[in-house]
């Protein structure tokens, strides 16, 4: 399931990228944020001759958070076994997609817990890692990595190539489209983790064409990013209302502060940020269920 | 006790209906459980259509009501072996219809009792209101009538797959109706008979909806079409294992659906136990209500090879809904020999002192029957101002056809607006015609606007489904009755003032009719899978 938005040049990449797949998925859900590009010509030419592609054109942009929302809705609803979910400028390699399959089968049969979901190793176009694609590992991480099966168990993943067992949306349901974009994909798999972590499968590895390798730390917040972040502060602050209370919103907005402070970011768009926090206060979407 | 020969008019002996209907019958249940006991008990029908089967399979008991006043006898079909199960299949044999019925099953149209005194006082009003009630149905429906394809697996390898045993019969063709009745999917229905025919395929044809069938008379007479009174004698639960057990012995390679419920109902036993067989359906037109057979289509999606449409407002539905692109193919209801190289010009010339204007379709609420009375009230109010002299011709027939001779004539309209049966000649009437109305409710793409375009005929429509594809935007009206009527007043009255107006309408009719007429047909889709099909190839 790939979410798109006015980039079918690198979508077609990624649709060629998902034919050179040593396990192709059955079906290919394009989710179509509105684009206003050629995106629909692009998808409908594709699809003629390839019967697995299906393309959910949705009315308007609702951001990254509803077009995930809505595709594994619309994912489920066909009875897929496992969700590969990913963005539309995340190229897989060959092997990407069977790793992950492998890696989730492998560990529940080694191990007899079953991660909720299973994320690859993203680099970024010059072979590093990928800044804002880094897992976040649980406490007792390495408590079943082994030489041979070096799988990490982490609570949060971006949604650039994770695989989500279909178990795990019956479960905890969608992803929360109010978020628009940004801390959807955190929320929705530390959410899955209720259930048991996820694991980090680096054999299984995407290419994240991005235009720079930037992470996610408010010190870089400037004129052009400020939007996003603002909308990054209200969600994460929405969820640490309702997973820990008052006391993790302040410790939450200190931790903010400091990383505003330490970049230098200037008053009048750290306000902004307090401002969104705030929002975030009084901001709780409802979880979804399928 | 009722006597048989008092419900069946003269002209038949009752004992030759009863013996026909039994044999019908019994060939239909033999084809169902052909190797257990069956035992059939009979009774007198008072419906002329449906026999109202009920099927107990293994031991049955006889209560009071099973010997009723209508039991007319039993009879037995042994077993393949003496052991073999035993079915009961109680069913009433449909008597004869009487000739009303066989002219018109349905009763004249009238108001809602609450809206009747609306009707009477303003009758335009009281469609505005159906008109609200209808869009509120719509706004409602994507949530009582969800837009999802039911998921199918298509199972794993560990485990055997099915395989087609080898036949010695001619590859057959099953195609479900949704009755042989007039209407559009109907007449698609009658030409994929032929062309399946022309291909080479043995045809089996059966409807979904119990009825006269009053087209079965039409089917080609041909050792190779075989029509199946499933809609008579079959419960709609016991379709799925008749339609399999008729795949196995016929060789049935393809199935066709054209808006046959119960056939849809039959595909995953269809899937499960013969999964070589290909499922093509063609839809027309979506439902404001429930979305109709392209949401039904869509949501067995998973189950249909191919889905054949008519419009590009169908492609879109099948994309936006059910987000299927690839095996949505396009045909057109065309027949490109029918259809002469270029247009003729149009027969009305601005400040015409004569107009004739024309309505084609059957008499139901979906084509608005009453608006059409509206508009040519209107229209005559229009041509008195400017000294036109009006005429009109409503081809047609259906439930509102007393509702509209009614209005004619409260109208002071019955002399100049002529109501003709739905078979006089159509392209005659449109030739002579400047305007033909179209005010329907919905519509697929109207194959009658391809027509009048080729006569000269000018169509003003609603816009509704996708008649933009053929009617220009000038001459596409409201669907709201009052702006519907109002519409139509003022496209006229433009065409007829200005000549340059008139010019570019004809320019935009020639412009899309050419499109259409480049796209392919409905024949030139179907007819390599029916091909293929016949030469056992199918992929």
């Amino acid at each position: 399931m790939i979410v798109t938005f006015n980039r079918s040049a690198k979508l077609v990449k990624v649709l060629d990228a998902l034919d050179a797949q040593t396990r192709r998925p059955e079906v290919i859900l394009v989710v179509d944020n509105a684009s206003t590009d050629d995106t629909q010509e692009v998808i409908e030419a594709r699809a003629r001759t390839d019967l697995s592609i299906r393309y959910l054109r949705l009315p308007k942009n609702v951001g990254g958070a509803g077009g995930f929302h809505e595709g594994i809705k619309a994912a489920y609803a066909l009875g897929a076994h496992y969700f590969w979910v990913s963005d539309d400028d995340a190229y897989p390699e060959p092997d990407a997609i069977e790793r992950l399959i492998h890696a989730i089968n492998a560990f529940q049969a080694r191990n007899e817990w079953r991660p909720s979901f299973a994320c690859s190793r993203v680099e970024w176009i010059d072979g590093t890692m990928c800044e804002m694609n880094t897992p976040r590992p649980v406490w007792d991480w390495p408590r079943f990595l082994q030489p041979d099966a070096g799988w990490a168990l982490v609570d949060s993943a971006s949604f650039v190539s994770i695989l989500i067992p279909r178990w795990a949306v019956g479960e905890h349901g969608l992803p929360i489209a109010d978020y628009f974009i940004w801390f959807d994909d955190a929320e929705y798999t530390r959410r899955l983790s209720r259930s048991y972590p996820g694991i980090y499968c680096p054999e299984s590895r995407v290419i994240h064409d991005t235009p720079d390798n930037r992470g996610v730390n408010f010190g870089l917040v400037d004129e052009k990013s400020l939007w996003k972040f603002k909308y990054g502060a209200r969600n994460e602050t929405s969820w640490r209302r309702r997973e820990a209370g008052i006391m993790g919103v302040l410790a939450y907005t200190y931790g903010v502060h400091r990383q505003m402070k330490g970049g230098n970011v200037p008053w009048r768009l750290r306000r902004q940020i307090f401002r969104a926090i705030g929002g975030g206060m009084m901001f709780a979407p409802k979880i979804v269920k399928v | 006790m009722t006597n048989m020969t008092a419900i069946i008019p003269a002209g038949e002996e009752t004992a030759e209906h009863i013996e026909r209907e039994v044999s019908e019958i019994i060939s239909v249940y033999s084809r169902l459980f052909p190797t257990q006991a069956l035992n059939f008990v009979f009774y007198e029908g008072k419906d002329p259509v449906w026999s109202a089967p009920s099927v107990v399979e293994g031991p049955f008991t006889f209560h009071p009501d099973h010997i009723n006043a209508q039991f007319l006898g039993q009879v037995e079909r042994p077993g393949a072996h003496p052991g073999a199960p035993t079915v009961t299949i109680r069913v009433s044999i449909p008597r004869k219809p009487l000739p009303t019925e066989l002219k018109q099953t349905e009763a004249p149209w009238v108001p809602v009792r609450k809206l009747r005194a609306v009707h009477r006082l303003a009758p335009l009003l009281y469609e505005k209101i159906r008109y609200q009630a209808e869009m509120l149905r719509k706004q409602r429906s994507p949530k009582r009538h969800p837009r999802f394809s039911l998921p199918r697996g298509d199972g794993s390898a560990l485990f055997p797959s099915l395989r087609q045993s080898n036949s010695d019969k001619r590859p057959a063709i099953l195609i479900g109706m949704h009755w042989l009745e007039v209407g559009g999917a109907e007449k698609l229905g009658f030409d994929t008979i032929q062309w399946a025919l022309e291909a080479g395929l043995r045809v089996f044809v059966a409807a979904g909806v119990p009825s006269i069938q009053r087209l079965a008379d039409k089917l080609p007479d041909c050792p190779d079409v075989t029509f199946l009174r499933l809609d008579r004698y079959l419960p709609h639960h016991l379709w799925p294992r008749y339609v399999e057990n008729l795949i196995l012995a016929e060789n049935i390679q393809l199935i066709h659906i054209h808006h046959c419920r119960p056939l849809y109902e039959s595909l995953p036993q269809v899937r499960a136990n013969l999964p070589w067989v290909k499922v093509i359906d063609s839809t027309h037109i979506v439902e404001y209500a429930d979305g109709g057979f392209p949401r039904i289509s869509g949501v067995w999606s998973n189950f249909i090879n191919i889905h054949h449409v008519i419009s590009k407002e169908l492609v879109d539905y099948y994309r936006d809904n059910f987000h299927v692109i690839g095996k949505v193919r396009l045909g057109r209801m065309l027949d490109r020999t029918d259809h002469q190289a270029g247009l003729p010009e149009l027969n009305m010339q601005p400040g015409k002192k004569h107009l004739q204007v024309a309505f084609v379709g059957r008499l139901y609420y979906q084509k608005r029957p009453v608006i059409v009375a509206e508009a040519f009230r209107a229209l005559s109010i229009w041509a008195k101002r400017n000294d036109v002299e009006l005429a009109g011709k409503i081809v047609g027939e259906g439930p509102f056809l007393d509702t509209v001779r009614g209005l004619l004539r409260r109208y002071g309209l019955a002399d100049r607006v002529e109501l003709l049966p739905a078979n006089s000649p159509v392209p005659d009437i449109l030739r002579q015609s400047d305007i033909l109305l179209l005010p329907s409710n919905n519509e697929g793409l109207a194959l009658v606007c391809y027509e009048a375009v080729e006569q000269g005929c000018i169509p003003i429509s609603t816009d509704v489904g996708s008649q933009a594809e053929i009617v220009p935007p000038d001459l596409l009206v409201p669907l709201a009755p009052h702006a519907c009527v109002k519409g139509i007043v003022g496209a006229v009255d433009r065409l007829w003032r200005d000549a340059d107006f008139l010019s570019r309408q004809r320019e935009a009719l020639v412009s899309s009719w050419s499109a259409i007429m480049s796209e392919p047909t409905a024949r030139e889709i179907l007819m390599p899978v029916y091909q293929e099909a016949a030469a056992g190839v199918l992929e």
